[in-house]
Formats: structure tokens, C-alpha cells, sequence
């Protein structure tokens, strides 16, 4: 987290004042990540209908409503959403939380965003954190005339991970997994063409980007991510057309490939992958030295089946180690690689794949909301390829000694109406080897967390 | 698996010796000459000999004796001596992995012989000292080479760690400190504070203990010895310091001639100081002695005008006895069968082409020959000397 409140008090005024100029300003500010569906940012992985024929735009259509947001209604297949949303945690750590303050509250999130259509041809989002550092977030245009071959551009996430691609306001807990946080490489300034295809059964991703995404992209300069780089992602659901309890099943690969340098163009380093827990402890910090081509690969699944879904992704990074060695050979390619499987299920009996963020019954009409239980088992892994020697803690080891957190969340969501949510989270983290970790003498990190949100 | 592996490591790590079935005496083993090759990233290299005024420490693989133990952490070494052409070096063996040790050492020295154009002057008094009865490191000779190019002759030295104190004393676990000679010091009384004991003794053991208890003692120690009442000073200095020891080492140090010793020219200089965490007291180990056998006729009680609070240990007799017998002691014995020339030839020999074959030794082949003769003729000289003076002082 990089931010951190001094309290709810001074969190809800921030929060106040941007709903306000998300409300009067013209300008279009920022916001992302829809599909009730949960899943993924709807130009990538869930594309709007087909549009329907271009008209052309009459101002004297143009009118404000209330849909499921603040609407304003420019022409038929013209019309801006404006968003917002804000994310006030309140955390706990056995071990010390880095950049946390005593008062144990961070503010998560403080976005403001539009997001609309053009002409029924462009689908497009602008997205804002109130922040100084980094703010934009998505800042994009997608076009989405053929629903086969859509074209988009500006800066957004790199389609890798299901869960990254997860909006955070449909999150089946607090944190992202801890492969999607460190490992996916999450937004960057590129282009990609996607579409879907054969009945919508099979979606496809590729494109380019500047460099390999914000969450490998370190502040440091001195250490290296990758430059210009190729991304794509496959994705079927085999049994889409079927009316079947397996219909929704999505399974898919990605993979991401580009050369590795630092930000001064110098192509060797100390890599930016991170090995944190979610509450962001260092549970390997050894600085190995990098020199090549970055890798990813990723394997995922979903399946939503009623009130439960099941989730599953497994995310593996190489950083090639090309003349490392202290004789100037090759080295074995530094390794980061984890898991995730998790489950949800709807107490209150709404379907999984139509979203919880609008409940059946929400509180105050009848009902409590929706409330739904959460399990996550993952683990992540730093070290190396090879394993043929004695670990060690040198930069131009061939056999790293390497580290794993294997940790487990349980997690409760209270949706009690469409703009406020309620998450609770329990997380164990257990750390193979505790002397690279926050707690030298202490395995077993207990942590908990509580996520109140609200968004327009 | 990466997870079985990465807890394998540690349980391997906790006693994982390198050639454990080969031993430390063969190891600094001086009839032999050894090899030592490193490899080191030219990457690292580069910096090393860049910045090699600072205690960086680079990975490297070292050889010794056809024998690779692979990530280790090196260093440049030595304050005088220090220089980015002829590195001394410092190999730490668990630096990067934690329990990894060869032949039971957790490091070892790679002294680059920089000051000492004859190249044996140290040897020769490591095994003076040693036949005295007084601990030293264990030393041998090698040619050494980085990234497979000859750097010279080198010395292979022994490092006092606490384990090689341990090994001495019986007690694991006293504290052990380095001197720096950060300026002229001979033992003046620096006040109540720590910060100038700080910047000459360096902790080797108990690190991260305080201030207090790692200085409060050599504090008190100069304090005491500085003290004037000689009724009570030995009484004090008792509990302090192994004056009976200290004044056997020095003795020794005097009989050779040492310029740059614990009584030396500039001020003390290459030692250790141990203190024992049972007792208190407090003893030297004698380090880097490649400024011996300088002089034919330096006089053995010269610390007595240098060094004021020497002068008071030699005002007991027992004391001065003690010191005037260590002396002639190493009079005797390297005159007994011509032994220190028998030395000065056998490791003369030994080393020869090394020596002329070093690409960066800063002294010319014909200066290696002069300083040997004059080794040969110390050998000769010194001790009729040094019985002469040492009969003249009692």
C-alpha cells in the first residue's frame, strides 16, 4: 500500500470532495475495471455487444440520468459514466507492516474516473487515482465495431492473469493473489488487438507495450525489468453454448516475453520482481544478478456454478542470467513462480457469474445484501531454475537460495447494496525459510483485514 | 522442488566443509607451493580494483590445490599495503552460504607480499614466533591467479577469528578485536569515552554487544596502565592484561628487529587483543610481520624510549626477565644449526620462480636478490647481537 491515511475522518472528506468533482467536473477523469461478471476490464476479456449501427449524434438527446451510475447521455452510442470508488482498510500484522503508521488505517484507494462510449464505435475509460505519485491508471480507447477484431490502445493492463485483470471492486478478497501482485505484470502504456470468436467460445489478446508492466516496474533505477513487451492471452470456454452446469467454465494461457534492462538502458541488474506477502514484507531480498530475456507463463481456470465459483491460476517469471556467472558464463535463469487456487460461495443465493455487486435483497429494502465466504490457498517461490548444487545467497550463485510463503486466506463479503461493501479477511502466511523474512525466529505470520468500500 | 531444496540447504549449511578429509596443516603446509586461482565476474573485477579502498565484498569461486569451493566472498585487504595492481585479498567462505567452510576454515587471507621485497620476512617470523611457543597464523605460499592470469606470489594465512582465539585460549567465547592503527597510538590514557578505542580496536566477536561492554574494559585497561602510582600498578594490571605474555611477545618481536609490531616505530600496530569473558583479562595475538628482520643491529630495549608504559612493565624484574629471556631465547634458536639461513635458503628456493615470474610485484627481480642476501646475513648477524646487548641490559 503505498498510501496511508491518518484516519477514517480525514479519508471520508478526501472522498467527499472527489465524489463532488466526479459529479460536476466535465472533464473526464477516471475509472475502470467493470463487468459485473468480476472478471476482467470489459474491452479485454468482456467485450460489449455488438454495437449497433452508428447514428448520428443529436445534441438534442442530451439529457443526465441515473442508470447504474451518473449517466450523461450525449447521442445514441454516446454517453460518459462517471465513477468513483474508495477503499479504507484497516490492517493488523504479527509482523511490522512497512510504510504503515500507528493509526493501523490505510486509505487503499481514492479513484475518480469516466469511462463511456462514442458513436457506439469506441469504447473508452479514463481513470485517476488522488494521488501526486503515479496517478493515472487506465487511460485508454478501444474499437469495438467488430467484436472479432477490436483494436485498443493508451495505458491499461497487460492481458496476463486472470486475477490482476479482476476489477477491484469485484474481488473475491481484500488483496489479489500474491502471484497476480507481484509477478503479473499489470498496467502499461501499449496496444493490443482482441476480440472473440466461433460463438464467443474462444477470446484472444496480443499486443505490445513500453515496458513489462507497473508491478515489475521498480522505483529504484538500478533495477532492471523489461523493455518493449509482446504479450498475449488465450482463452476458451469450451462449453459456452452447451446450457449446461459447465457452461461459464473458462480455462486459458498467457504468456509475455521482452529483453531486460534498467532504467537507464543498461541491459544487466538486480531484477524488480518483488517477493512481498500481501501486506507487502520482503520475504526474499537477495540482489542476483540478471541479464537477458524476461519470461512469463501463465495457466488459468475459472468456474462459476450457481452461488460458487472456483478459481485457479499458476503464474511462472524467468529472468535469463546471460554472462553472470563469475567465470562470465550463463547462469541458470532466476525463477519466480506460484499458485493459486481459491472458492466462493454466496450465502444469500446469488449467482456468481451475474456479480454479487447488486444484491438480490440489499440492506435497508428487505433484505441484508448479499454475503458471500471466501477461500484462497496460494503460494509464490523465488530462486532458480537450477537445483543441482548447494544454494546460496550470491549474486552469481547458479543455485539461489530461494524462499516460499505459502499462505492461506479466509475471507467473508458483505455486499449490502450496490455502492458499499464490507470485506474481512484472515491471512496466514508461513515462510519456508523465516530468516529472509519479516520475523527471523517466526514461520507463521497471522494477519487480518478489513476493507470498507464504497463506489459510484 | 525448489521448496525441499531451499530447507535442505539449511540443515546442509550447518556443517558443510569443503574437503574436510584434507587438513589445515596441509593447507598452510610451507615446504609446498600452492595454487589458488579465482574467478571472479569481470563485472565485479572491475569495481574491486576500482574502488579497492573500500570493504567491498565481490562472489567468486576459489581453487586451492585443484580443490573449488564455489560461492565465496572476496575482498580487498591491508591498509599500507592496499592497492588495485597486486590485490590482498580477504576469502570469507560462509559469507554467501552460511555454514560452507574448507578444510574447517570459514576464511582465509591472500596476503599479497606487497611490502616485502625478499617476500619471506613474514613467514620467517610467523615460524619464529610459533617455535617460541607463542601463537601465530599459519602461513604457506601460493601462486595465484584470477580469472586465469598470473597475479604473483602470494601468501595463504591464516585469519584470527574467534575460532582460532577459541583454539588458544580454551574459550569459545571471549571477545576478540582488531587493531587499526588509525593514528600514532602507544597506549596514552584517550579519556573516559569510547569513540577514539572504536576507531582502533574493531570488534571481531560479540558485534552487536554495547558499547560498554565491548570498549569499558580497554578503556579501563590504558586507563590503569597509564596510572602513577607504581606501587599498585602491577596490581592492577594484573587482572587486565597477561603481562607475563605480553612481554614474551614483545620480547620476540624486539629479537627480530620488527619496525611495524605492537611496540612499533609509528605506533602499535598489527595485533589482535583478546579478552577472555570468564576473566576479564587480556591478551595479544601478533599479526603481519613483514617488516621483521628490517634492521641488523636495532637495539632490543628501543621500546623503552617509544614506549613509556613498556618501560614500567620492564621496571619488575619478573617482567623484564620474562622479556630479556623470550629474546635471547630467539637469539639462540635461529642460530642453533644455522636454522634461520637454513630457512632463508629453503624458502628462497622454494618461491624463486614465482617470485621472478610475478607480472606485478612492485620490486625488481634484482632488489628480491639483495633483500635475501641481507635476510642471510641478518641470520648470520643477529644473534651474537643480540646475546651481546641482552648480556649488557641484565
Amino acid at each position: 500500500m503505498s498510501e496511508t491515511g491518518t484516519g477514517l475522518g480525514r479519508s471520508w472528506t478526501a472522498g467527499a470532495c472527489a465524489l463532488v468533482m466526479a459529479l460536476v467536473l466535465p472533464t473526464p477523469r477516471a475509472w475502470a475495471q467493470t463487468s459485473a461478471a468480476g472478471t476482467a476490464p470489459a474491452p479485454a476479456a468482456e467485450p460489449a455487444p455488438a454495437p449497433a449501427p452508428p447514428d448520428a449524434p443529436k445534441l438534442r438527446n442530451v439529457h443526465f440520468r441515473w442508470d447504474d451510475h451518473p449517466t450523461l447521455h450525449l447521442a445514441k452510442g454516446t454517453r460518459i459514466v462517471f465513477r468513483a470508488r474508495f477503499q479504507v482498510d484497516n490492517r493488523h500484522s504479527d509482523a511490522p507492516i512497512p510504510d504503515a503508521d500507528d493509526s493501523s488505517v490505510d486509505v487503499a484507494r481514492k479513484r475518480i474516473g469516466v469511462e463511456g462510449e462514442i458513436a457506439g464505435l469506441f469504447d473508452f475509460q479514463v481513470e485517476r487515482e488522488l494521488t501526486e505519485d503515479d496517478p493515472w491508471r487506465d487511460v485508454y480507447v478501444n474499437y469495438k465495431q467488430f467484436e472479432q477484431a477490436q483494436f485498443q490502445a493508451g495505458k491499461f493492463k497487460q492481458p496476463f492473469s486472470l486475477d490482476e485483470n479482476t476489477s477491484p471492486t469485484n474481488l473475491d478478497f481484500v488483496y489479489r493473489s500474491m502471484i497476480a501482485t507481484r509477478l503479473a505484470p499489470g498496467r502499461d502504456i501499449g496496444w493490443m488487438a482482441h476480440g472473440r470468436v466461433v460463438n464467443r467460445i474462444f477470446r484472444y489478446e496480443i499486443g505490445m507495450f513500453e515496458h513489462d508492466g507497473q508491478n515489475a516496474r521498480p522505483r529504484n533505477p538500478e533495477r532492471v525489468s523489461g523493455d518493449q513487451t509482446w504479450a498475449m492471452r488465450f482463452g476458451a470456454q469450451p462449453f459456452r453454448t452447451s446450457k449446461t452446469i459447465l457452461e461459464d467454465l473458462l480455462v486459458g494461457i498467457a504468456m509475455t516475453r521482452s529483453d531486460l534492462s534498467d532504467q537507464t538502458g543498461l541491459p544487466e541488474g538486480i531484477p524488480g520482481l518483488r517477493a512481498r506477502t500481501a501486506f507487502d514484507q520482503t520475504f526474499f531480498n537477495q540482489d542476483v544478478w540478471i541479464r537477458g530475456r524476461r519470461e512469463r507463463r501463465g495457466y488459468e481456470a475459472r468456474w462459476r456454478p450457481g452461488p460458487a465459483s472456483i478459481k485457479a491460476e499458476y503464474i511462472r517469471v524467468t529472468d535469463e542470467r546471460l554472462d553472470q556467472s563469475v567465470e562470465d558464463t550463463d547462469l541458470s535463469p532466476f525463477l519466480a513462480k506460484g499458485w493459486y487456487v481459491s472458492g466462493t460461495f454466496a450465502l444469500t443465493g446469488e449467482k456468481k457469474a451475474d456479480g454479487l455487486d447488486v444484491p438480490r435483497r440489499p440492506l435497508g429494502r428487505g433484505g441484508i445484501g448479499a454475503v458471500e465466504l471466501a477461500l484462497r490457498l496460494e503460494e509464490m517461490t523465488f530462486g532458480s531454475e537450477a537445483a543441482d548444487d548447494v544454494p546460496s545467497t550470491s549474486p552469481r550463485a547458479d543455485v539461489i537460495l530461494g524462499n516460499t510463503d505459502r499462505v492461506t486466506t479466509f475471507g467473508v463479503n458483505w455486499y449490502l447494496n450496490r455502492w458499499v461493501k464490507i470485506q474481512f479477511n484472515v491471512i496466514r502466511d508461513k515462510i519456508t525459510d523465516p530468516s529472509q523474512g519479516p520475523l527471523p525466529s517466526q514461520p507463521v505470520i497471522w494477519n487480518r483485514v478489513v476493507r470498507f468500500q464504497f463506489q459510484l | 522442488m525448489l521448496l525441499s531444496r531451499t530447507a535442505g540447504a539449511v540443515l546442509m549449511a550447518v556443517a558443510m566443509d569443503i574437503a574436510p578429509q584434507q587438513t589445515t596443516a596441509e593447507l598452510f603446509d610451507d615446504a609446498v607451493l600452492h595454487t589458488v586461482q579465482l574467478f571472479i565476474n569481470s563485472r565485479d573485477l572491475t569495481i574491486l580494483r576500482q574502488r579497492f579502498g573500500e570493504n567491498i565484498y565481490m562472489p567468486a569461486d576459489i581453487v586451492i590445490d585443484g580443490t573449488r569451493v564455489r560461492n565465496v566472498a572476496v575482498r580487498v585487504r591491508g591498509t599500507a599495503s592496499r592497492n588495485p595492481t597486486k590485490m590482498g585479498l580477504r576469502v570469507d567462505f560462509n559469507f554467501y552460504t552460511p555454514g560452507q567452510r574448507f578444510r574447517g576454515l570459514e576464511s582465509i587471507v591472500l596476503d599479497n607480499l606487497y611490502q616485502d621485497s625478499s617476500n619471506i620476512r613474514e613467514m620467517l617470523a610467523m615460524n619464529v614466533f610459533r617455535r617460541m611457543g607463542e601463537p601465530a597464523p599459519r602461513e604457506a605460499f601460493c601462486r595465484m591467479s584470477i580469472n586465469n592470469q598470473y597475479q604473483g606470489l602470494y601468501g595463504l594465512v591464516e585469519e584470527i577469528v574467534p575460532e582460532f582465539a577459541a583454539g588458544v585460549t580454551g574459550e569459545a567465547d571471549g571477545f576478540l578485536f582488531e587493531y587499526h592503527n588509525s593514528f600514532p597510538y602507544r597506549g596514552e590514557d584517550l579519556g573516559p569515552g569510547f569513540d577514539l578505542y572504536k576507531m582502533l580496536f574493531e570488534p571481531r566477536s560479540h558485534e552487536l554487544e554495547t558499547d560498554e561492554q565491548l570498549y569499558g574494559p580497554i578503556r579501563d585497561l590504558f586507563h590503569d596502565m597509564n596510572e602513577p602510582d607504581d606501587a599498585v600498578w602491577l596490581e592492577r594490571m594484573t587482572p587486565r592484561l597477561d603481562l607475563p605474555q605480553f612481554m614474551r611477545s614483545v620480547g620476540i618481536e624486539a629479537a627480530l628487529a620488527e619496525m611495524d609490531g605492537v611496540l612499533g616505530f609509528f605506533g602499535m600496530n598489527n595485533f589482535y587483543l583478546h579478552r577472555s569473558a570468564v576473566t576479564g583479562q587480556q591478551r595479544i595475538f601478533i599479526w603481519d610481520r613483514d617488516f621483521a628482520m628490517s634492521f641488523l643491529d636495532l637495539s632490543v630495549v628501543r621500546g623503552l624510549v617509544d614506549y613509556p608504559i613498556f618501560g614500567r612493565a620492564f621496571a619488575n624484574s619478573e617482567l623484564r626477565t620474562a622479556y630479556l629471556d623470550a629474546a635471547e631465547n630467539v637469539a639462540r634458536m635461529i642460530a642453533d644449526n644455522d636454522w634461520l639461513e637454513s630457512e632463508v635458503n629453503r624458502l628462497a628456493a622454494l618461491i624463486d620462480t614465482a617470485t621472478r615470474e610475478d607480472p606485478k610485484k612492485p620490486f625488481t627481480n634484482e632488489f628480491f636478490d639483495q633483500e635475501i642476501a641481507f635476510l642471510r646475513e641478518f641470520a648470520r648477524f643477529r644473534p651474537a647481537f643480540l646475546m651481546d646487548e641482552i648480556a649488557r641490559v641484565r
